[in-house]
């Protein structure tokens, strides 16, 4: 649908900037968006990810940097004139016309003939599962519905890209797991690039291929959902992304090429790290890593990893899992997740545990960008 | 309980339906006495053979409507009046739709501050406005002083002033706070997205504004209409001090009826059938105006 030719990149930004007077919404962003990806910009609000996504729809010119576009530089081009639609938040369909010609609208202007333009108004609200809908207006359509039209009206222009800006944000959760499968699906089907921007991690972890996620109008890290979970670069990128303990530890000495931590008998926190003795490391542990033995004393059987002992002082049920908080001798807290299965622990609050994780699960990860040891 | 520390009026039952009665006996009295008996006895004046049979009694005819009606004077005067309200409405439209949609989508923080001038400007005192305009488009106003200053012009331009053409630019400006407001206030009710997503599928400002802006504001527009285009069918202050004979309207036929000829039986006839017409125009406006809000 979109091949226009070339091997390249669909989307690419050169060092954007973009500035609102003294604020800086986007500080140097470089990123490249491959031909047919669902690729996801997630963030928490204020941190440039919408302002990225309309300096390449052309709603904001950049203060700095290119936009390339198919191989072309779209940088300065207006928003009619690029290859590219949007999902506006709050759908922003035109309340005086009905659905079809909502969908129609853009091709209106294009000057496609009445015939096509009907097939393909039909072809696409078939797409978005809307048929026989096409003479209601969008008053009498529920939330999910509108969504599906801003989608058809958008889709059916076929554009190089498909911009989405929070789409899913003003509808309830079940009905946004729901599109969330359903835009998967739809982005599958026609073969678009999808560019989505979200502050909601899990929407961006289910549905897209790459993701970056920003704060401060940079991108921390730029990968695909598994890495940005395994292994986050950033302490932000760590708290972001699902629940995870963040630890600040010194080096007490070196095993190989492993750095340990071991200020006391029975606490002892093993990094995969290249640090020398004294230096400091920021550490992040996900809670379900953590394996968690009821009592004190235990051996080390064998294990090799990080191994703390502490008191549990809270206990949680959330459903799937359990979460206990731990507190360790020197004050820090670690959750833990256990599954809630039937090897679940009984561990109450007040008891003696011990931790135990692998140490390929403690993640050195940077203060900010840059500062990684 | 301690109610018994404060003590509640109770209000019995009769008291309680008759109240809210009571306090809308002044206001109805005083809607019978000031409004609707003047229009009784107008009625009966219009219908009346008056001063033509010596004016004793209450003679029915309905001759009064018919010498208006028949008197091609009138009609010609209906038409310039027809040409000069249109004229200054579509003006005003022109001026008002931009100038909305500079305040509700431009001005952040002026957006205030701008309605409030609107308004101020419309509690200007009529005669001083027009008095201004005089200065203005005088034989020695201001536009000609300066047009000959400049040498554009050798001769003063009488035509700008006591002509159909000033009664048009008065009026035009005359109501345009009445014009603005009721746009102004059906783009409020607009999601500014809107525009963001007609652009992004390739519309210009001019698509935008024909296809998208024009259709959403419309109520608005209706609301405008009915505000201000009747009124500028009935206005003779503008008429008579700037117009001379050439900017002669209706309200001024009714005004030379009732206190140049005296003639208060015609000056009835002509004042209902103009209100007729306005009644006609605002039903078939309200009618539109509610079609477009079922639509959208």
């Amino acid at each position: 649908m979109t091949a226009d030719g070339g091997d390249g990149p669909m989307i690419a930004l050169e060092r954007v900037c973009k500035r609102f007077g003294e604020a800086t919404a986007v500080d140097d962003v470089s990123l490249e968006i491959g031909r047919g990806e669902f690729f996801s910009m997630l963030g928490p609000s204020g941190c440039g990810k919408t302002t990225t996504l309309r300096m390449i729809a052309g709603f904001e010119e950049p203060t700095a940097g290119r936009v390339w576009l198919d191989g072309d530089d779209v940088t300065l081009t207006s928003p009619r004139h690029r290859n590219v639609n949007m999902v506006f938040q709050d759908y922003a369909l035109f309340p005086h016309m009905t659905v079809a010609e909502n969908v129609g609208f853009g091709l209106k202007l294009k000057r496609i003939p009445r015939a096509e333009r009907s097939g393909r108004i039909d072809e696409m609200l078939a797409v978005v599962r809307l048929e026989g809908l096409g003479g209601r207006r969008p008053a009498e359509l529920s939330g999910g519905q509108r969504q599906r039209v801003a989608l058809a009206r958008a889709l059916v222009n076929r554009p190089a890209a498909l911009l989405l800006d929070e789409p899913l944000g003003a509808l309830d959760l079940k009905l946004r797991r729901e599109m969330q499968l359903e835009l998967k699906r739809i982005q599958k089907s026609t073969g678009t690039t999808f560019v989505y921007v979200t502050h909601d991690q899990e929407e961006a972890l289910t549905m897209s291929d790459r993701i970056a996620v920003m704060d401060g109008g940079r991108v921390e890290q730029l990968a695909d959902p598994k890495t940005l979970y395994e292994q986050p670069q950033t302490a932000f990128v760590a708290d972001f992304i699902g629940t995870s303990n963040a630890l600040r530890v010194s080096v007490d000495r070196r095993e190989g090429r492993h750095a340990i931590v071991e200020p006391a008998p029975g606490f002892r926190i093993v990094v995969p790290a290249d640090c020398p003795v004294g230096g400091e490391l920021q550490v992040s542990v996900r809670p379900e890593k953590i394996s968690m033995l009821a009592g004190h004393g235990h051996g080390a059987n064998g294990h090799e990893g990080s191994r703390i002992e502490g008191v549990a002082v809270e206990r949680v049920y959330l459903g799937s899992v359990s979460q206990t908080v731990v507190e360790l001798p020197d004050g820090d807290r670690l959750a833990v997740h256990e599954l809630n299965d039937d090897d679940v622990s009984e561990v109450a609050p007040g008891d003696p545990v011990t931790l135990l994780w692998a140490t390929r699960h403690s993640l050195v990860v940077a203060d900010a960008l840059g500062a990684r040891p | 309980m301690e109610a018994a520390a404060i003590p509640v009026r109770r209000s019995s039952r009769a008291k309680r339906l008759v109240q809210p009665l009571a306090f809308m006996a002044t206001p109805t009295a005083l809607l019978i006495a000031f409004f609707l008996a003047p229009m009784l006895v107008m009625l009966g004046v219009a219908f009346d053979r008056g001063l033509l049979d010596g004016g004793v009694g209450f003679n029915f005819t309905l001759t009064n409507f018919t010498d208006v009606i028949s008197d091609p004077l009138n009609r010609k005067v209906a038409l310039t009046t027809f040409e000069i309200a249109t004229t200054a409405m579509l003006v005003q439209l022109i001026v008002a739709v931009p100038l909305a949609y500079v305040i509700a989508f431009k001005a952040g923080r002026w957006q205030v501050p701008i309605l409030l001038f609107l308004v101020l400007a419309d509690e200007l005192n009529p005669m001083v406005r027009i008095y201004a305009w005089r200065m203005l488009l005088g034989r020695e106003g201001l536009i000609n002083e300066g047009l000959m200053s400049i040498g554009i012009i050798n001769h003063p331009i009488d035509a700008l002033l006591f002509s159909q053409f000033a009664v048009t630019v008065v009026l035009s400006t005359s109501y345009l706070t009445y014009t603005v407001i009721p746009i102004y206030g059906a783009m409020k009710a607009i999601d500014g997205n809107v525009f963001e997503a007609a652009r992004d599928l390739g519309a210009g400002w001019w698509t935008t504004t024909r296809r998208v802006l024009l259709p959403l504001i419309a109520p608005g527009i209706f609301i405008s209409l009915l505000l201000v285009y009747i009124p500028l069918f009935t206005d003779f202050a503008s008429p008579a001090l700037v117009g001379g004979t050439s900017g002669y309207m209706l309200g001024n036929v009714v005004n030379d009826y009732v206190l140049e000829a005296g003639d208060l039986n015609r000056g009835a006839a002509m004042s209902i059938i103009m209100l007729g017409l306005s009644a006609l125009f605002a039903l078939v406006a309200y009618r539109l105006a509610r079609i477009n809000r079922l639509e959208s």
